[in-house]
């Protein structure tokens, strides 16, 4: 009796070592990124301060006093544990300004009046109240400033689904040759995976450039998601492959037996079954095209991906770091939620073929 | 005999399927990988008037930065390759002991492999840079005293081989994932009977893991080391949005660098072909030695 609870305590004890471990684990990895997370919610005036503040913050409290040109307007900074003075004004519309851009925060004209009647009509020399931040301001100003977001936003789910089509039409046909059949030249199919990855991806997407201009597709989403098909497909080949030898064939003998054709066959019983391993697939790829920079950068001028528009704003935010951070996270988040689905088709899409 | 001609006719039909199946897969090779890599090729023997000429292959290798550009992707890849396929197979094997909570924990490690490049090149600038949150967070653990910092990327004398610590901890953190994914479903794939019959006969976790699992997983892992490889060696974007341009010259970085930054300069097309061509080679040859060395070749014989 008494060894089976020593088992029981062992036991649990050994699983809390065993999570702490893990979280400890998934910390260490994802600590990077939750301060990138982080810093996409600080105001512009937080995100340059030293030491870094560790969350962003909720509200903003102000103090408000008589100031030489008007009121003078300080804010709590969390860094220093003090009011510091961030204006000198009469000027509402000015004090607006700077609360709702520097300081991510809410306010109107009429509240900021308020507060200066209520200074006026109180006998003390300054007056303190609070404003909840508009959190999702950095998010909201990266798509209205950035001047193509919403467009590259658009023309980069454009350029993933024709990349999807693309490289699942051409690649999934392959694969199923791949998985079925036995036929001369299989292994230079197997390693022409590799085979196009050895040559540099930038290397070939710039005499691309004189080939798709002289196609017309120089700038356009068709032209890049041709490029971004090349990768795409040679990855797209293995994991259908992988796929359909997942798949037994006998099923589609078995529906040969009771008359019907191999294409028939195929539609009918083979696909649906690879169908949510197909959808990975394609998830995969989009990945693989959504996240693309360097190709995108070459390859488009008046019509940018979104990638391209976040890289801009990253290399251009000087002051404006925290809005970088926005578009970054704008970007990974469909990126995120494909991972989700993801994960669960891991097996089916690795599992089959090997150099 | 109309009967067995169409038969005659239908087996070569079954016997062509195959090859119709992959005829647009050829076909688009040719137009979108072979047409510019042989525009590449000739590009790289030929000088700015289209004449043939050695001259720029000279030109990279008495190419200041070229010695040094190998020598920096060489270390990288040894390092990062390693690291990676150790991190990738312990998280894995971590993964693949479905504890309570794994799939979530798979979906978390996936992060990195997630992000865009330009996340985590914004990731990383924000958070080495002086003022960064890296050092941030070392003030509130109590590392660095008030007003110390630690020049990450910079300071007074540049440290070659601490940003080329960070390039390789960087990396590792970012594809550790994709190596992974590819070890656990090989993992996943092994019949458990076997390693089962390895704990029956007395062995313990790291017998069982060097004398059964290994062995078995031995395609898989030929599988993600040869991808990384061939895109470990290919390594510029992350350095170049940390660091710029030529603080660590790679190779591929070269070729960016004669194409974007500076391509005004007659020789810069041809140099940036040369680089091409040299990467190329050095990617096909490694990987060709690592199949090699590795037993691929091998087991596609006995196959």
């Amino acid at each position: 009796m008494n060894r089976k609870v020593n088992k029981k305590i062992i036991k649990a004890a050994k699983d809390t070592v065993f999570y702490l471990f893990l979280t400890t684990l998934i910390a260490g990895m994802l600590l990077p990124v939750y301060f990138i997370v982080s810093l996409s919610f600080l105001s512009t005036r937080e995100a340059y301060r030293y030491p870094l503040p560790l969350i962003p913050a909720l509200k903003t409290d102000f103090e408000l006093t008589y100031g030489e040109n008007g009121y003078m307007l300080s804010v709590w900074d969390r860094t220093d544990k003090e009011y510091q003075t961030v204006l000198d004004t009469n000027e509402v519309e000015k004090m607006e300004v700077y609360i709702k851009s520097r300081l991510g925060t809410k306010i109107t004209q009429e509240e900021i009046q308020a507060e200066i009647a209520r200074l006026e009509n109180s006998d003390q020399e300054s007056i303190f109240f609070t404003k909840p931040r508009s959190l999702l301001y950095n998010y909201d100003t990266f798509f209205k400033v950035t001047r193509d977001a919403v467009p590259a936003l658009i023309r980069s789910i454009e350029i993933a689904a024709l990349t999807i089509l693309i490289s699942l039409s051409i690649g999934g046909l392959a694969g199923y040759a791949f998985a079925r059949y036995i036929f001369k030249g299989k292994d230079a199919l197997r390693f022409s995976v590799l085979f196009v990855r050895m040559f540099p991806g930038v290397a070939i997407a710039l005499p691309m450039v004189f080939i798709l201009a002289r196609a017309n597709l120089y700038d356009e989403p068709l032209g890049l998601s041709l490029i971004y098909s090349v990768g795409a497909i040679g990855l797209t080949i293995w994991i259908t492959a992988s796929i359909f030898m997942g798949i037994p064939e006998s099923l589609e003998e078995a529906a040969r037996v009771f008359g019907a054709s191999k294409f028939k066959a195929f539609m009918r019983i083979t696909l649906p079954l690879a169908l949510p391993g197909l959808a990975a697939s394609a998830m995969y790829t989009f990945l693989g095209a959504w996240n693309e920079t360097v190709a995108a950068i070459i390859l488009t001028q008046f019509k940018p991906t979104f990638s391209v528009v976040v890289y801009q704003t990253l290399l251009g935010a000087q002051g404006q770091i925290n809005l970088a951070a926005a578009g970054g996270i704008a970007m990974a988040l469909p990126a995120l939620i494909f991972t989700f689905f993801l994960r669960r088709y891991i097996n089916q899409m690795w599992g089959g073929v090997t150099v | 005999m109309v009967a067995t001609r169409s038969r005659s006719l239908r087996k070569m039909w079954g016997q062509a399927t195959p090859y119709l199946l992959i005829l647009p897969v050829v076909i688009y090779y040719a137009i979108f990988w072979v047409r510019p890599v042989i525009a590449v090729i000739i590009g790289s023997f030929t000088d700015a008037s289209g004449v043939f000429t050695l001259q720029n292959f000279v030109m990279v290798f008495s190419d200041e930065n070229f010695w040094p550009a190998l020598n920096n992707t060489a270390i990288i890849v040894l390092f990062s390759v390693t690291i990676e396929f150790i991190g990738a197979l312990f998280l894995a094997l971590l993964i693949n002991r479905k504890f309570f909570g794994s799939s979530i924990f798979l979906f978390l490690t996936l992060i990195p492999m997630a992000l865009p490049a330009v996340a985590t090149g914004a990731m990383w600038i924000t958070g080495l840079t002086a003022h960064g949150w890296i050092n941030s967070l070392l003030y509130y653990l109590g590392v660095l005293a008030e007003g110390e910092k630690i020049y990450w990327l910079g300071g007074m004398e540049p440290n070659p081989t601490k940003l080329l610590a960070l390039v390789i901890i960087i990396d590792a953190w970012q594809v550790i994932p994709s190596m992974m994914i590819i070890i656990l479903a090989g993992l996943q794939n092994l019949p458990k009977a076997a390693k089962e019959a390895g704990y029956v006969f007395g062995g313990n976790f790291m017998t069982v893991l060097r004398k059964i699992t290994m062995p078995m997983l031995r395609p898989t892992i030929q599988t993600a080391v040869i991808l990384r490889l061939i895109s470990a060696i290919q390594i510029w974007l992350i350095i170049v949005l940390l660091l710029g341009f030529g603080r660590i010259p790679v190779l591929v970085e070269r070729i960016v660098y004669y194409h974007e930054e500076v391509p005004g300069l007659n020789i810069s097309y041809q140099m940036a072909a040369g680089y091409t061509i040299v990467v190329s080679t050095i990617v096909s040859l490694t990987a060709l030695v690592y199949l090699r060395v590795s037993g691929a070749f091998k087991k596609e014989e006995t196959a």
